[in-house]
This record gives structure tokens, C-alpha cells and sequence, in this order.
């Protein structure tokens, strides 16, 4: 059997786990006992993931004998068949696609076992494993995808199921509103990725000659080699669709102005947030400006743009992470963050350095996710890191474990995140790009935040597992209460936190405006989850195997994947096509400018950890208490996000709101009605004024036909005497 | 047939004699309640008309046009006449009719009482 086409099974595997959970999960749920149901159905979850891991690994083989630098496509059946067009169950195999498959179904397996404990207690488990391997099977379509229609269909999938796992716990308002923040803010994202394709095939696609003889015109393979040399001389159309292109890149991978959906994600279960939104989904867009590079590479303005809102975006999130009190929301602006140095990559051309920070980024970002997870699970459903300390006592493998993880973030030699960082600093600061002072600017931001994510990793660490005192021992009963509702300025989102809504009065209508059964409202009054709130008396215990298991295998991956992928020759091969200048490779030991960039890149590490450690070590600084008025000013701004989620809410939603209703209340009440009413008046005056001349009385009709006979003759004998008719 | 024409009376009387006939039909059929009558005066009317008809037809080789008309185009006038009183019998034959109907149904046949039409 031809090895490659193992690919098919890596994507089929997770579909049939999916099937799986949604047709049989229930019932064997119901069968063997929740206990029981519960641990068999988490088997067969985790299961094809892991084997579709295995195989990948076989695929991965077969593709290094081969080189790896070739590609080849691997067809399943033919989807959309005509003369004119032919699109197939395409997938490409390539260092580029393999990597991620590799990244999706390994991490992904991992969470997916951590997830198995972590939701142990969960009511709709099944439900949970179906959207999580849909989404590994979306995730796989996307990246494995060869032509374009195939990885918008994995696009949106992956999109669908981000919406409907952050919306897990629907039942609570602020996490059904949070899922649609994300879904709504990627439609805008969509609607330029789908621009971009559509221009792709308007100008390329249909300017080509050999569009008209081969059918196949939207696979990669025709479309990439082409568009090299179609828009060689038509740099204006090169940057349009490089542009439109990274609007869809900017919305699913929470760039500058779409980024803020992200943070409000993490209202979803914790392996949700570990698995789409840190270390796979949200990498999609770099994904594509890789796979789609060469536009960029012939669009100089495009990569400027890319770069900078890569450098904007990683220094905004970084800054807004100082503000937040919530453990997850600091881990969610640093993935925004890191996203932002992916960029910083792709814009300055060394596009394998931004997929190589997408791996390792993968691996510890998911550990620190899943880390954090474990220490929620411990503190009774409390994120708040106020309430921490000194957890090390009590969690020992989870803090060692994401103390690996920190120190890879922060880009401590010789962990993963050391390597990548270095990779993407020394690639834009090295940068022979045509936009190339643009990316040299991107470097030095990206130097400067790689500082404060050293800085504000070391915040989140030492006050969750060092600086001494326990401090949710100091919690009085209210609070607690106030601790757990008042963290965090802009956090309306209590993740994970959905007891409130079962004590809550209820008549037949919930907050969402559904209705529900008696039955339905039975089960709802019975609290989903049995937690306690936190207080003072609370003991924290470790997490079960079945979550720290993964830790221990990811932290084991943030320690070496770096130095790994950075001997994997196929890695800075993997952009070659046939008819395209290749870039320049950015190394690290390029010296920029006479300065050595190691040295710089491990000395803005240890500032930040230094600065983090002076301000933290005694534990919580009384000006960061839960007293928010006694905060510097600049962090409160920060935790509001400098005031940008707020303008787009008042602008877009509040004015949108706005705009629809006067045009409701004003175009639609008033102009559209006003025609169609007005019309129905008229008709209805009409009717009444000739009515009164029907009046049912026979000899009026016919003095009226009287009437008429004689005016008609009168109009004859005037028309007969003009043309003087009768001689 | 200048002698025939001598022995009878001018065009103009059977004019507006016909004239008169229709003029008191329409008065009947405006005025009257009773829908026998009204028939009656229907049937004046279309009298008249054909009383018209006839004498036109029968004036038609003195007429100034007569010079254009083929003899046989005066033979026009008559064959009309004969469609009329058909048409008016026919007519009276299915009016009639519904008039009975009408009078079993309500037991009166007043025109002015029938106006289950009015708007």
C-alpha cells in the first residue's frame, strides 16, 4: 500500500470517532452507567486521534525518504466534476501540511486525553468528544486541503466548531454571547478570505490558458506555480489578494483589529481553549499566508502590512496581559501575542520561522492552557490569579510541568520557544525583503515584547505558584464571592463558573429568549457540576493521571521540539516551488547590524523574568489588589484593553444596533410600509368613492347606459361633421 | 319608380316617427318599475330602430350615396331588421324567464326591489 495514502485515513479516523460519539455516544452513556459510559466513550475519542497521530508519523516517514522538499496530492474521490471544472478530495503532502497535520493530532490527542478528565463530570461528555474530534477533522481537511474550495470547507468548519464549543455551556448568557462574538467577528474575516479566492480564480484562474484545457484550475498545484509568473508584473493585483487574504488571516488568527474575539473565547471548557484557540485553529491564518506565500513574496506592500500588524498586534496583547486578573485571559492575550510574532515571521518573508513558532507555540502554549486547567480544576472553578500562591506545595506536577512552559514562552535557552522566537527576530531583523525596513521594525518590537512576555509570564507563574502565601486563605465568604465575579475589568465571561445560573429563579423563559419543557427546566434546576465556591478552608488537590499525563508529555515536547524542528532540515525547504526567487533563510547566527541577536534575545528574557520575579516574588503588590481604584493607571487601561473592545462594541454593535433600528423605524416603518399601506388606502378610498355608484337600482344603469349611448353618438356625429362624413 | 316614391310619404316622417318610438321607449325603460313594461319599451325601442332600418332601405335609390351603393348592398337594411326581431324575441324568451323565476322566489317583481348587487 502506497504509504501516502495513509493521509486519507488520518482526516477519515476522527470523522468515524465524531459519528461515533454523536449516534452511539448517548446511548452507551446510557447503558453502561455514566461512570462506566463515560470512560469507554473517552477511549474512542481519544483513540483515532492518537492513531491518526501514528499514521502521520507513517506519512511523515515516507515523506522524508522521499525528501523533504517534494510534495505530492493524494486523491480520495472526485468532489465537483465537470467539464470546466474539476475539484477532488485533494490532499497535499508536504513538509507544510504534515507539520500541522503532526501539530493537530498530536497535541490534539493529548487534549483530548486531559480532556477525558477533565470533563469527567460534564452532563453532555458525548456532545463535548463530538465537536472535538469534528474539529480535528475540520482542522485536518484545512491544512491537508490541495485546492482552495477544500480548505475554505475546512475553514469554516474549524470556524463552526470553535462557535459551538465556546458556546459549550450555553445555558449561561455571557458564554452563548461570547461564541457569537466569535463567530460574527470571523464572518468579517471570512468575507475577506472569500474576496481573496474569488479574485484568485477571476484573475488568475481565468486569465490562464491552461484554465481552458485542465479542469483542475483551483488546486494548489496550478494555481501557486502560475501566480508566480501571472502577477510577476501586476504587483497592484498581487497585494489585493495578498491583502484580502490576510483579513480571513487576521480574523481566524485574532490579528490587530479582529483579535478581540479571542480573550472572550475562553468562556469555553479549558481543553477547548488549549486545543483551537492556543494551539491549533487560531494558526490557520498563518497557515494560509504560508501556503498562499508567494503573493506576499510579490507583494512587498502586502508583507509591510502583515509585518506590521503582526509587531502591533504582539506588543498590544502583551501590554493588555499585565492588566488582566484572570489566569486564562493572561494566557489568552500572550496566544494573541505570539500570534502577533507569526506574523512579524510571515511579513518579513522567513515564512518557515512563523510555521516553526506555530509548532512550539503548539506545544507549550497547550501546556500552560492545560496547566491552567488543572490548577482552575484545583481551585474550586476560580480564575482569578489574586486567589493563588503558592500552589507549587500542592501541585507539584502541574507547576513544574507549566514552569517548563513558562520558561519556553518567556524564550529561555534551550527551550522550544527559544528557538522559534529566535528564528522569527533574526529573520525580520536579517530581512532582504523587499519591505524589508518595515520587518527590521517588526524584529526590534518583537525583541521588546518577547521582554514583557517574559515579564508577564513570570507575573502569571510566581503569583499562581510561588510568592509564599496561600492566598485565597485570607478569603472571607463575600469576598470570595467578590473575587470570583469582580476579576478583570472587561470580564462579563465567567468561564467555567455556572452555578449562579442554577440558583437562579426561573419561569419558563430564560435570559435567551428560549422556551423550554417542563422536563427540560427539571434537568436545569439541577446543578450541572458539583463545585464548591473557594474559601479559606480549601484544600487544593492534583489533578488524575488522565491530565497530568499530558502535561508531562507536552513540557517533555516545549524542552526539545525546539532544538528538534531546528535540525529538521525539511523545515526551511518547505516553501520551494519551481519558478519562485527563493528568500533568504533567516538563521540564528546572523549578527544584525553588528549586534549578536542571541545574546540580545536571551538578554530580553532575562530582564523580563528579572523585572517579574523583583516586583512578585513577595507575592501580590498591594497596588494590584482586588481593589481595582489603587491599580497604576496605565494597567487599568491595559485590563480594558486600552479602551479598543469597548469602541468597537459602542461602535460596531451599539451603532450597528442603532443604524438597524432607524433604518427599521425610519426607512422600513416609514417608507417601504408607508408605499404598501399607502397603496392599500388608495385602493380601499377608491373602492369606497365607487361604490356609491352601484347602487343596485336597474333603471339608474340604464339611464347610465342611456347616457353613455348618447354621449358615444355625440362623439360620432362631432367626428363625422370634422371630416365631413355623408358627402 | 319616381311615381312610387310620389305616392309615398317623405323620408323624414318614418324618421322621426322612429325618433318618437325610440324616444318613448328609453322614457319607459327609465321610468317604469315594472319590468313587463320595461320590456315593452325595450320593445319599442327596437322597433323603431328597425322602422328606421326599413324606411332607409327603401329611400336608398334616392339617397345622394345611392350612385356608390350596388343594388343588391340595399337589401342590407332589411336582413338587419329580420336579426333584430329575432334577437328581440330570444331575448323576451329568456327575460321571461327570469322574471318568472324572480316573482317565485319573492312573489314581486319590482325592478327597484331587485338590487342584490349594490355595492
Amino acid at each position: 500500500m502506497d504509504p501516502f495514502a495513509l493521509i486519507w485515513w488520518i482526516v477519515l479516523l476522527p470523522l468515524g470517532g465524531a459519528l461515533v460519539q454523536a449516534l452511539f455516544g448517548g446511548a452507551v452513556v446510557r447503558g453502561l452507567g455514566p461512570q462506566n459510559g463515560k470512560k469507554v466513550m473517552g477511549f474512542l475519542a481519544v483513540l483515532p486521534v492518537a492513531l491518526s497521530f501514528l499514521l502521520g508519523v507513517a506519512v511523515l516517514q515516507a515523506h522524508l525518504e522521499a525528501g523533504a522538499g517534494t510534495e505530492r496530492t493524494v486523491v480520495l474521490a472526485p468532489w465537483i466534476d465537470l467539464a470546466a471544472l474539476k475539484v477532488d478530495f485533494a490532499a497535499r503532502v508536504d513538509s507544510l501540511s504534515l507539520l500541522m497535520v503532526l501539530v493537530v493530532t498530536g497535541v490534539g490527542a493529548l487534549i483530548h486525553l486531559y480532556a477525558t478528565g477533565y470533563m469527567a463530570e460534564d452532563r453532555d461528555y458525548t456532545r463535548f468528544f463530538t465537536y472535538m474530534n469534528l474539529f480535528v477533522v475540520y482542522m485536518l481537511v484545512l491544512v491537508t486541503a490541495d485546492n482552495l474550495p477544500l480548505l475554505f470547507v475546512g475553514w469554516e468548519g474549524v470556524g463552526l466548531c470553535s462557535y459551538l464549543l465556546i458556546g459549550f455551556w450555553y445555558r449561561d448568557l455571557a458564554n452563548a454571547k461570547a461564541a457569537n462574538k466569535a463567530f460574527i467577528v470571523n464572518r468579517i474575516g471570512d468575507w475577506g478570505f472569500m474576496l481573496g479566492m474569488f479574485l484568485i480564480l477571476v484573475c488568475i484562474a481565468a486569465s490562464v490558458p491552461e484554465a481552458q484545457t485542465d479542469g483542475r484550475w483551483l488546486d494548489f498545484g496550478f494555481i501557486l506555480p502560475r501566480a508566480a509568473t501571472y502577477l510577476a508584473d501586476r504587483p497592484e493585483l498581487a497585494t489585493a489578494i495578498a491583502l484580502l487574504l490576510f483579513v480571513g488571516a487576521c480574523g481566524k488568527s485574532a490579528q490587530f483589529p479582529l483579535y478581540f474575539w479571542l480573550p472572550d473565547a475562553m468562556a469555553g471548557p479549558t481543553p477547548v481553549s488549549a486545543l483551537i484557540h492556543a494551539a491549533t485553529m487560531v494558526t490557520a491564518g498563518v497557515y494560509l499566508v504560508s501556503r498562499m506565500h508567494i503573493f506576499y513574496v510579490l507583494s512587498p506592500v502586502a508583507s509591510a502590512v502583515v509585518a506590521s500588524v503582526g509587531a502591533f498586534t504582539a506588543l498590544f496583547a502583551a501590554l493588555v496581559a499585565f492588566g488582566q486578573t484572570d489566569i486564562k485571559k493572561v494566557l489568552a492575550y500572550s496566544t494573541v501575542s505570539q500570534l502577533g510574532f507569526m506574523f512579524i515571521a510571515c511579513g518579513a518573508g522567513v515564512y518557515w520561522a512563523g510555521m516553526f513558532h506555530v509548532a512550539t507555540h503548539a506545544f507549550f502554549k497547550a501546556l500552560l492552557f492545560l496547566g491552567s486547567g488543572a490548577v482552575i480544576y484545583a481551585m474550586a472553578h476560580n480564575q482569578d490569579l489574586r486567589n493563588y500562591g503558592n500552589l507549587r506545595k500542592y501541585l507539584p506536577i502541574t507547576c513544574w510541568t507549566m514552569f517548563l512552559g513558562y520558561l519556553a514562552i518567556a524564550g529561555v535557552p534551550p527551550l522550544a520557544g527559544f528557538y522559534s522566537k529566535e528564528a522569527i527576530l533574526g529573520g525580520a531583523l536579517a530581512s532582504r525583503h523587499a519591505a524589508a525596513s518595515v520587518a527590521v521594525w517588526a524584529g526590534w518590537i518583537g525583541l521588546l515584547t518577547a521582554a514583557l512576555t517574559a515579564a508577564y509570564m513570570t507575573r502569571l507563574t510566581v503569583l499562581t505558584f510561588f510568592s509564599g502565601e496561600e492566598r485565597w486563605r485570607r478569603l472571607q465568604p463575600a469576598h470570595a464571592h467578590d473575587g470570583h465575579h469582580g476579576h478583570g475589568t472587561e470580564m462579563a465571561v465567567h468561564p467555567e463558573d455556572h452555578s449562579h445560573s442554577a440558583h437562579a429563579p426561573h419561569d419558563h423563559e430564560d435570559p435567551h429568549g428560549f422556551f423550554y419543557t417542563d422536563e427540560e427546566l427539571a434537568a436545569r434546576a439541577e446543578p450541572e457540576e458539583h463545585h464548591h465556591e473557594l474559601e479559606a478552608s480549601h484544600e487544593p488537590k492534583e489533578a488524575p493521571p488522565s491530565m497530568t499525563f499530558p502535561l508531562v508529555v507536552l513540557a517533555l515536547l516545549s524542552v526539545v521540539g525546539g532544538w528538534g524542528l531546528q535540525h529538521w532540515a525539511g523545515l526551511q525547504e518547505f516553501l520551494q516551488y519551481p519558478g519562485v526567487q527563493l528568500l533568504p533563510k533567516g538563521t540564528i547566527q546572523e549578527h544584525p547590524h553588528g549586534v549578536p541577536l542571541m545574546a540580545l534575545s536571551i538578554g530580553a528574557a532575562a530582564l523580563g523574568i528579572l523585572y517579574g520575579w523583583i516586583v512578585y516574588r513577595r507575592g501580590l503588590p498591594a497596588k494590584e489588589g482586588f481593589d481595582e481604584s489603587a491599580w497604576h493607571p496605565f494597567r487599568r487601561w491595559a485590563g480594558r484593553q486600552f479602551g479598543y473592545d469597548d469602541l468597537v462594541v459602542h461602535t460596531g454593535v451599539q451603532g450597528g444596533d442603532l443604524v438597524a433600528k432607524s433604518l427599521w423605524k425610519g426607512f422600513d416603518a416609514g417608507v417601504i410600509d408607508g408605499i404598501a399601506n399607502g397603496l392599500g388606502v388608495l385602493a380601499c378610498g377608491l373602492g369606497r368613492g365607487l361604490k356609491a355608484i352601484q347602487t343596485g337600482f336597474v333603471r339608474s344603469y340604464a339611464l347610465l347606459m342611456l347616457a353613455g349611448a348618447v354621449a358615444l353618438l355625440a362623439y360620432m356625429v362631432a367626428v363625422l361633421t370634422r371630416i365631413g362624413g355623408g358627402n | 319608380m319616381g311615381e312610387v316614391r310620389s305616392l309615398m310619404a317623405p323620408l323624414w316622417m318614418y324618421l322621426a316617427l322612429g325618433a318618437f318610438l325610440f324616444a318613448t321607449g328609453v322614457v319607459g325603460v327609465v321610468s317604469r318599475r315594472n319590468p313587463i313594461v320595461i320590456f315593452m319599451c325595450i320593445e319599442l325601442m327596437l322597433n323603431s330602430v328597425n322602422l328606421t332600418f326599413l324606411s332607409l332601405a327603401r329611400f336608398a335609390p334616392w339617397l345622394p350615396v345611392a350612385h356608390e351603393l350596388e343594388p343588391k348592398a340595399w337589401m342590407g337594411g332589411p336582413a338587419a331588421v329580420i336579426f333584430v326581431m329575432a334577437v328581440a324575441a330570444a331575448e323576451v324568451a329568456v327575460g321571461l324567464g327570469i322574471i318568472m323565476a324572480i316573482f317565485r322566489l319573492r312573489d314581486e317583481v319590482d325592478v327597484d326591489e331587485m338590487n342584490l348587487l349594490r355595492g
